[in-house]
């Protein structure tokens, strides 16, 4: 099944804010993994930015079982 | 025999593999993940594990008595919240909702529900309640009501932050939260909305109220045309009503009429009779009365006329008689006198023609010699005319030649006038020659008349330029020699 190595892949993926993410927030973000959608806690990586509901992120980082942080995918 | 024996003893080895393999592999359905315990090796999806190994979506083989499989359902799992909580206001509210949580699906998840929940899964819904419900006192804590109703975003995220690590920690995750009801003992909200539940029900009634207005004057509005056209319609039929009784009594009329007619007709038929017959009556009385009566009138001024006019035919005869008479007697007188008038007048006329005819015998004669010597003047003065013309001409020509023509006709009157002046001169000396002598000439034709002064300018200028062609009285004094013969 090789679920350590999904956990690892983790990294890279991208995701749709569904819960605005921003600093003193927690946000939420579902992401396609394991053959299906999942939600995960966000946090920013960065800065002061709030990253509104809708916006395409990617994730940076995973903090097992079910934090991520996460960039926007795209500048503006 | 020993074939059925032996073909049993192959079939019942099969039916215990199958059934040994059957104790040993174990599958994991979809909604769950096999927690497989009780072996080191082999610790699959978790690397530094605790001694299980955790499968999902497949099959794995188990050693029977070795090792335990235990399934932990990944299916969702609901709790209902019925919640007393105070808001930040201070208002108690009773908040009743709903949690849908399940296990998470990623390894770490499903170790720690594992650890937790394996043999308590029917009492999750219970432990995540009470982790719930004390999250949700603190948050409501820190809202207000206008927040909760207001700003689901803003509960939920709260919610997630609250409950979110929280559920982490025990494998699960949240995913829906449900607020189905906010009880209010105090009537708080209830309140809350009825300053606009007020303005509603008054915009409500305006609407209403205004909507009454124009049906109203709608209704009014079509009950005021209905009645103009009730009016209108009767309005026409009582016109039309009018003509017909007009029509009526102008039908019943006819008949009277008519007759009426037809009697004014014979009425004025007869009336024309009668002025006929009154007519015809006075031209009866005309031929009757007045002809006869006309007649006697012109005949009695007919014979009266004609004996006046007897009369006077016989006055006028008689006058006419004294008359002729008279005249007669004058005519006589009249012829005697005439004739002897005209005998006198006959001797007188003979008388006056002789003498006429000796008269014109006379002017004849005398008519006849005017003419002759007038023809022979006119002759004379023509000739002279022409000549004066012909000199006029010549002159016009050349005006010097004919001067000097005229002079040389004339020059022996001239030089015997001239020499006059010599004529008492008995000797004469010439002290200058030919010149002298012209000179002295000259000047005595000069004392010759007045009408010399043109010969003496035409010396002079002889003198000068002699003219060329012209037979000169002056050339022989150049020699001096014809002045001598006159001496």
């Amino acid at each position: 099944m090789g679920d350590t190595g999904a956990d690892a892949d983790m990294v890279g993926l991208t995701g749709r804010v569904t819960g605005t993410v921003g600093p003193g927030l927690v946000g939420e973000v579902i992401v396609r993994i394991r053959g299906g959608a999942e939600h995960f806690l966000a946090h920013p990586v960065s800065g002061t930015g709030r990253i509104a509901v809708g916006t395409v992120v990617t994730v940076v980082e995973y903090l097992p079982p079910r934090t991520v942080y996460v960039m926007a995918a795209y500048d503006n | 025999m020993a074939i059925g024996v032996v073909a049993g003893i192959v079939l019942a080895a099969i039916v215990a593999l199958i059934g040994l393999f059957k104790l040993m592999w174990r599958v994991a359905e979809p909604n769950e993940a096999l927690v497989i315990s009780g072996s080191t090796h082999k610790t699959e999806g978790l690397g530094q594990g605790m001694g299980f190994r955790i499968v999902t979506g497949r099959g794995t083989l188990v050693l029977p008595g070795v090792q335990a499989v235990r399934k932990l359902s990944l299916d969702l799992n609901e709790t209902q919240l019925s919640v007393d909580c105070v808001t930040h206001q201070g208002i108690p509210l009773r908040v009743k909702g709903v949690v849908i949580f399940k296990v998470g699906d990623d390894l770490v998840s499903i170790a720690n529900a594992a650890r937790r929940f394996l043999d308590q899964q029917k009492m999750m819904p219970e432990r995540v309640h009470i982790v719930f419900a004390g999250h949700l006192r603190s948050i409501v804590g820190g809202l207000t009501v206008e927040d909760m109703i207001r700003d689901r975003e803003k509960l939920t995220g709260q919610t997630r932050m609250a409950c979110g690590t929280e559920m982490e920690k025990l494998g699960l995750i949240v995913d829906s939260l449900q607020i189905h009801e906010i009880e209010d003992p105090t009537g708080y909200i209830k309140n809350l909305a009825m300053p606009h539940a007020a303005a509603v029900q008054r915009d409500a009634r305006i609407a209403q109220a205004e909507a009454n207005r124009l049906a109203t004057e709608a209704e009014q509005a079509a009950f005021a045309r209905m009645a103009e056209a009730t009016r209108d319609s009767e309005i026409l039929q009582a016109g039309y009503q009018a003509e017909r009784d007009k029509a009526a009594a102008t039908a019943r009329q006819a008949g009277p009429l008519s007759e009426a007619a037809a009697r004014q007709e014979v009425v004025v038929q007869e009336t024309r009779v009668a002025e006929l017959e009154a007519h015809r009556r006075e031209q009866q009385l005309q031929a009757d009365v007045r002809k006869p009566a006309d007649a006697a009138a012109y005949e009695t001024r007919t014979r009266a006329e004609a004996e006046r006019d007897a009369r006077i035919s016989a006055a006028q005869a008689k006058a006419r008689e004294t008359e002729l008479a008279a005249a007669a007697e004058a005519t006589r007188v009249t012829t005697a006198a005439t004739a002897d008038a005209q005998a006198v007048e006959a001797r007188g006329i003979a008388s006056a023609k002789a003498t006429r005819a000796t008269g014109e015998a006379e002017a004849a004669a005398t008519q006849a010699r005017g003419l002759a010597e007038a023809e022979s003047a006119k002759a004379k003065g023509l000739a002279e005319a022409e000549a004066i013309k012909a000199r006029a001409a010549a002159l016009a020509e050349n005006q010097e030649a004919v001067v000097a023509q005229q002079l040389a006709e004339n020059w022996p009157a001239i030089v015997e006038a001239g020499a006059g002046a010599f004529g008492n001169v008995e000797h004469m000396v010439l002290l200058n020659g030919a010149e002298g002598m012209s000179e002295m000439f000259a000047k005595a034709l000069t004392m010759g008349g007045t009408g010399l002064g043109v010969a003496r300018q035409l010396l002079a200028s002889m003198g000068q330029t002699p003219p060329s062609g012209t037979p000169s009285p002056a050339a022989p004094p150049v020699n001096g020699r014809i002045p001598i013969r006159e001496e």
